[in-house]
């Protein structure tokens, strides 16, 4: 058991990870305010990463292509939450998960012949060109991506603390009959939350594009794993995710090597299924109390 | 300032409100009394929107303001502080009366400077709740929740503020406090609509007011003329 | 009655007999393959129903549990030599104990983290089955060759005659379950999780064993399906498939067996649908015409929203214009399953059996089912024995929420046979103390004993069991249950025959029996003609009563009654009261939260006035009225001479 090669699973692993909780993250947004996800957030992840390959690929500078592709992915949140949401929030059903699950098929199906089944390289101005930290290799790369992941997660705090909307946010969350009193409009804040989730999809999506490459199915198993951290840190534990998404991401990492390759995917499957048995709001999830 | 006219309203198949209609001037304090099922805090919420009322008018300012949603009344100017307080429990005493004036700031950035003004008014009003301003509004006594409500209210600067059920779930001394600042806020020429299940305090208190049974009103007056009707008496036993 | 039996039992015998008489009439190998699989599929939706059907519930793991069921009966046979019998019957196992096992924690919450769950169970699913390839032999398949069945060989039309019996047999254990109480408990945790746990039904453990047993019916169709194909790749049970499923459990019309029926046909001739253009342009046009055609009756009549309206429309013409300008079909399968499922979802949550059933309905004039005559009262709530025992004690019960005391010290002692009023102004802790007491809330602190014993905290459901039953302040009914439904859910100590037996057929007689007793307790509440009224469809007074009915089911020792007459109009509370009495002169202990001060004064032996989480006064109520810290607690004024309440010579009967 050689330490070294341990510690550089861990690593690259939890690099990884933070991409995981960067998805689950953008879940909390829009559970946050609606007790609702996108259940197609993977297909969400992934057409923002085509179209940020496409800018790039008609000769848009890479500093340009990057908001360009985080609005793209707000448009997509806000899509998302006027086709498949809005509705069954309205008739206070869950008909949203079937609906989400919808649009996210659509949006596979769409991309698969939009541009094609075949996965495409990333272009990136960022180095993959090893560094020696500590005896672990670490590209400037991976380094990029833990920067992205908590750059945008650290705007996104600072959207709900320090501006007025953010704190509404909590507000709807918290109360929504009193917060339309004072003002805020619930459905438009909904829908806020929803183009701010599209956007830090799109942002892991541009953030692992150029390790994963880009391809139809390229979020598919991502989304699983983001899905897992949501659930075992809990959908509304704020920053618990990162911390589960690094624990996920480097447990994965080694039972790929060793275990085998292809049994990557089951500690985030084994894990999510024993967290909902044993504490069903999340490790860091707060409970609730219902109300007759 | 506040009219109201032939309101109905009611939940599902249920009609509860038959035709309510009632007026507040500016400045007044009004004060809508009756026993409870009457019908009260069903009148306020279909006057602030949080119910959708059948049929109906209600005026702000002159202006018709039925069948838009709360949020919407409460942007031009109607504020309610809802039964049972509902403060925004996670969120710290200061957080929520910023968003008491959510309509009138600006949403992203700046909004500390522009609502500074209003909240040392309220400061000054509710001591109490300057010493707590960071602390989650849900760890704060019902006394306290109800103050907050009603600062949270004020924040809007609101053309006119619906109380509904102050005093609900408070200690008596705790009641008292809750009136002395009510009666403060009509000193300053606030514009008051006032539900109250004691209706002795508010006749004390209110210019005006409205006995309501079974979905109507059943008695107006001034409180001097309230006082020795035993109609009154009779809507709160019967 | 018979016109009833023979239109529905007619139509299922007419269908069965038509599809067993194809392969003699017709002789084609590729038609029977369809319908060999049509019949495999039509067990795979039935048990997908039950999830997303009865409970409501979107359950993604269908796939998942088809192909663990035929892989295990692929595997029986390959490595253990087994026949076609023993094969099948550990597929179904198989399923039965795999869902059982996922269903304890998936079922612990609904909803998302419900749907997720079983999305993971399906993913890790597929990847045991690639990874362990000693065992299933991976990626690359497993070939099997259909074995025997109790020594006889099969052929195609052999296998598809069993196939069929299979079905037949499914849809008449199924038909039997569903209509029975477990069916109806099913409906009832969909509606109101709560009122279910609180009339003594356990809501996790009919989830469970719903959800198991949709599994088990998913591996039965798995092992049914190696044997069909005799060839099994892990990738053929994935997500993809699984969307098609709930197409068509979704598109056929849920829970229905006939739904499921029109499903499995759709998902069977789809391939056909796509590959053929002029087939799916027709089919998407009279879609695109129906959608418009709903769309403007939903309009006229403003049954619908703007977007349920447009969606299915626009999604509708995508389709067709899309097929037109498109040049082929099957690469866009996944976006035309999307629009389908979408419109269906959007503007058609019935499905089209759904619609189907009530046009027929109404058209052939089929009678509704009978009921059975209504028993007598006295055998369903005989009177008790009103010998004024302490039946319900609290001490020092408390309960915080936050900050606040919502309770705060109450001690009080119900007698039994007493109707026992919990009186104070808005906030004064009446509603919470009575959650505690019937298990909604723990306390904070403080005991709570019935007939001595500690009753459990925190549970509605254990509560309910100990002989505690209640209404809510706000209504929790079962919605779309007819009022009978609602009441026979709560019924207590009819239903005895154990489950095997049931799905047998075996349970007829009882469910007479239960419809007897409910209808009495529906002629008490005065709704024994709106029986088969939705109850989301009643007036509102007519749900508060159904509540009681319900309640009055369970034949409690204890019940406890929140605001009965909270929004009743005037004539109504009368009735209330009247009825009140009627139970009260059976000698049932009664709680009763109230403000109308003459329901609580012609109705209450005894009165406890709580304020700000206290007891501020206890007695006879009109000793209690005319308490000066009563007065002051309701009216803020302490007035000497408050005239007593007309006393119209009624006495509350004693006990």
């Amino acid at each position: 058991m050689n330490m070294q090669i341990i510690a550089q699973m861990v690593v690259s692993g939890a690099l990884m990870g933070s991409v995981y909780a960067l998805i689950a993250y953008g879940f909390q947004l829009t559970y946050a305010t609606s007790k609702s996800i996108n259940f197609g957030q993977g297909e969400l992840v992934m057409l923002s990463a085509f179209f940020s390959l496409t800018l790039l690929n008609i000769g848009v500078p890479y500093w340009l292509m990057v908001p360009g592709g985080l609005l793209f992915g707000a448009a997509l949140g806000l899509l998302v939450e006027r086709a498949g949401v809005r509705l069954a929030l309205q008739q206070k059903s869950e008909g949203w998960i079937l609906l989400t699950i919808i649009l996210g098929l659509l949006g596979f199906s769409s991309a698969e012949n939009i541009w094609g089944r075949d996965d495409r390289p990333f272009p990136t101005p960022i180095s993959s060109d090893a560094l020696h930290v500590f005896g672990i290799n670490i590209t400037p790369l991976e380094i990029s991506v833990a920067i992205g992941v908590f750059a945008i997660m650290g705007l996104v705090e600072l959207f709900k603390r320090k501006t007025l909307l953010g704190k509404a946010f909590e507000a709807v969350s918290a109360d929504r009959d009193a917060a339309e009193l004072m003002g805020i409009s619930a459905t438009r804040t909904i829908m806020v939350s929803y183009g701010l989730s599209g956007m830090v999809a799109a942002m892991a999506g541009i953030l692992i594009s150029p390790i994963t490459t880009v391809g139809p199915t390229m979020a598919s198993a991502l989304i699983l794993k983001a899905f897992a951290v949501a659930v075992v840190a809990g959908l509304d534990s704020g920053f618990g995710v990162v911390l589960i998404g690094i624990v996920l991401g480097a447990l994965e990492s080694l039972t790929s090597f060793y275990v085998g390759s292809g049994w990557r995917e089951a500690p985030g499957l084994v894990l999510l299924i024993l967290a909902l048995a044993v504490r069903p709001n999340g490790v860091f999830g707060k409970a609730t109390i219902r109300k007759v | 300032m506040l009219k109201v006219e032939d309101l109905h309203a009611g939940y599902g198949s249920s009609e509860v409100l038959n035709g309510v209609s009632l007026h507040v001037k500016p400045g007044q304090l009004v004060a809508l009394i009756g026993a409870n099922g009457a019908g009260k805090t069903t009148t306020m919420r279909a006057i602030s929107g949080m119910l959708r009322p059948t049929s109906g008018r209600v005026l702000l300012d002159g202006k018709p303001a039925q069948g838009m949603g709360a949020a919407r009344i409460a942007r031009i100017g109607l504020a309610h502080a809802p039964e049972g307080r509902k403060v925004f429990g996670p969120l710290s005493v200061e957080d929520n009366l910023l968003l008491g004036a959510f309509s009138r700031l600006p949403h992203f950035f700046g909004f500390h400077a522009q609502a500074a003004e209003e909240l040392q008014r309220v400061y000054e009003l509710f001591p109490r709740l300057l010493e707590r301003r960071a602390q989650a509004a849900g760890t704060l006594s019902g006394g306290e929740q109800q103050m907050l409500a009603i600062a949270r209210a004020l924040m809007a600067k609101p053309k006119v503020i619906l109380l509904d059920e102050p005093s609900m779930g408070l200690a008596p001394v705790i009641v008292q406090e809750v009136f002395n600042i009510i009666r403060r806020l009509k000193e300053a020429g606030i514009t008051l609509l006032l539900v109250e299940q004691f209706a002795k305090s508010a006749l004390e208190v209110a210019d005006y007011a409205y006995v309501m049974e079974h979905g109507q009103i059943a008695v107006a007056g001034t409180p001097a003329e309230l006082n020795k009707n035993e109609k009154v008496l009779a809507a709160y036993l019967g | 009655m018979l016109k009833r039996l023979l239109l529905l039992r007619g139509a299922e015998i007419i269908l069965l007999l038509a599809l067993a008489a194809v392969p003699l009439l017709v002789n084609n190998t590729y038609a029977l393959g369809l319908l060999t699989l049509l019949a495999i599929y039509g067990i795979l939706l039935i048990g997908l129903d039950v999830t997303v059907g009865y409970l409501g519930q979107v359950n993604l793991a269908q796939a998942a549990f088809l192909g663990l069921g035929a892989y295990a009966a692929g595997l029986a046979v390959t490595t253990l030599g087994l026949g076609m019998l023993a094969a099948l019957s550990i597929s179904l196992l198989v399923g039965l104990l795999l869902g059982g096992l996922l269903a304890f924690p998936a079922l612990r919450l609904d909803g998302p983290q419900f749907a997720l769950a079983t999305l993971s169970f399906s993913a890790l699913s597929t990847t045991v089955l690639n990874e362990w390839e000693s065992l299933t032999s991976g990626a690359q398949g497993l070939s099997l060759s259909r074995p025997t069945w109790l020594g006889l060989s099969m052929d195609a039309q052999g296998f598809y005659w069993l196939c069929l019996l299979m079905l037949a047999v499914v849809w008449m254990v199924m038909r039997n379950l569903l209509g029975s109480q477990w069916g109806r408990a099913f409906e009832a945790l969909r509606d109101s999780p709560i009122a279910t746990d609180a009339m003594g039904v356990g809501t996790f453990r009919h989830k469970v064993a719903g959800f198991a047993l949709g599994s088990a019916l998913g591996g039965l169709a798995g092992g049914l399906y190696a044997f069909n194909f005799q060839y099994l790749q892990p990738q053929s049970f994935t997500y993809d498939l699984m969307v098609i499923l709930l197409l068509g459990v979704v598109l056929g019309g849920r829970k229905s067996l006939w739904g499921a029926f029109f499903g499995a046909c759709l998902i069977v001739l789809l391939p056909n649908l796509l590959s053929n253009k002029f087939l799916f342009e027709l089919i998407s046009a009279a879609g695109l015409l129906l959608a418009v055609l709903a769309g403007v009756r939903a309009w006229l009549r403003k049954t619908a929203q703007p977007f349920q309206i447009l969606a299915p429309i626009v999604a509708m013409a995508l389709l067709v214009v899309g097929g037109l300008l498109v040049e082929n079909t099957e690469n866009w399968r996944k976006a035309i399953f999307a629009l389908m499922l979408f419109s269906v979802v959007v503007g058609l949550p019935d499905g089209v059996m759904g619609y189907v059933a009530k046009l027929l309905t109404k058209l052939l004039r089929v009678p509704p089912a009978e009921i059975a005559a209504t028993a007598s009262l006295d055998s369903v709530l005989p009177v008790r024995q009103g010998d004024a025992a302490i039946q319900l004690e609290l001490q020092n019960l408390q309960r915080h929420f936050g900050g606040v005391k919502a309770v705060d010290g109450i001690s009080l002692t119900v007698r039994a046979g007493q109707v026992h009023g919990l009186i104070g102004p808005n906030g004064s802790g009446k509603s919470t103390a009575v959650n505690v007491i019937s298990g909604l809330y723990a306390p904070s602190g403080g005991e709570i004993r019935l007939l001595g014993k500690r009753l459990p905290s925190g549970s509605l459901f254990k509560v309910a069991r100990e002989g505690v039953s209640r209404t809510f302040q706000n209504l929790q009914l079962f919605g779309e249950l007819t009022a009978l439904d609602n009441v026979m859910v709560a019924l207590k100590g009819v239903y005895r025959t154990p489950l095997p037996l049931v799905l047998l057929g075996f349970g007829r007689a009882e469910e007479q029996r239960a419809q007897a007793e409910a209808m009495a307790l529906l002629e008490l509440v005065g709704l024994k003609a709106q029986a088969r009224m939705a109850a989301k469809d009643l007036t509102y007074g007519a749900q508060r009563f159904l509540e009681i009915a319900r309640a009055l089911a369970r034949k409690p020792v204890l019940l406890i009654l929140d605001e009965p007459a909270a929004g009743l109009a005037h004539p109504d509370v009368q009735v209330l009261i009247a009825l009140i009495k009627a139970i009260h002169a059976r000698c049932i202990t009664v709680i009763l939260i109230e403000h109308h001060m003459d329901v609580v004064s012609e109705l209450c032996d005894v009165v406890t006035v709580l304020d700000g989480g206290k007891v501020i006064a206890a007695g006879v109520p009109d000793e209690v009225k005319r308490d000066p810290k009563v007065i002051k607690a309701y009216l803020g004024v302490v007035q000497e001479a408050v005239s007593p309440e007309a006393a119209d010579g009624k006495e509350v009967p004693a006990c």
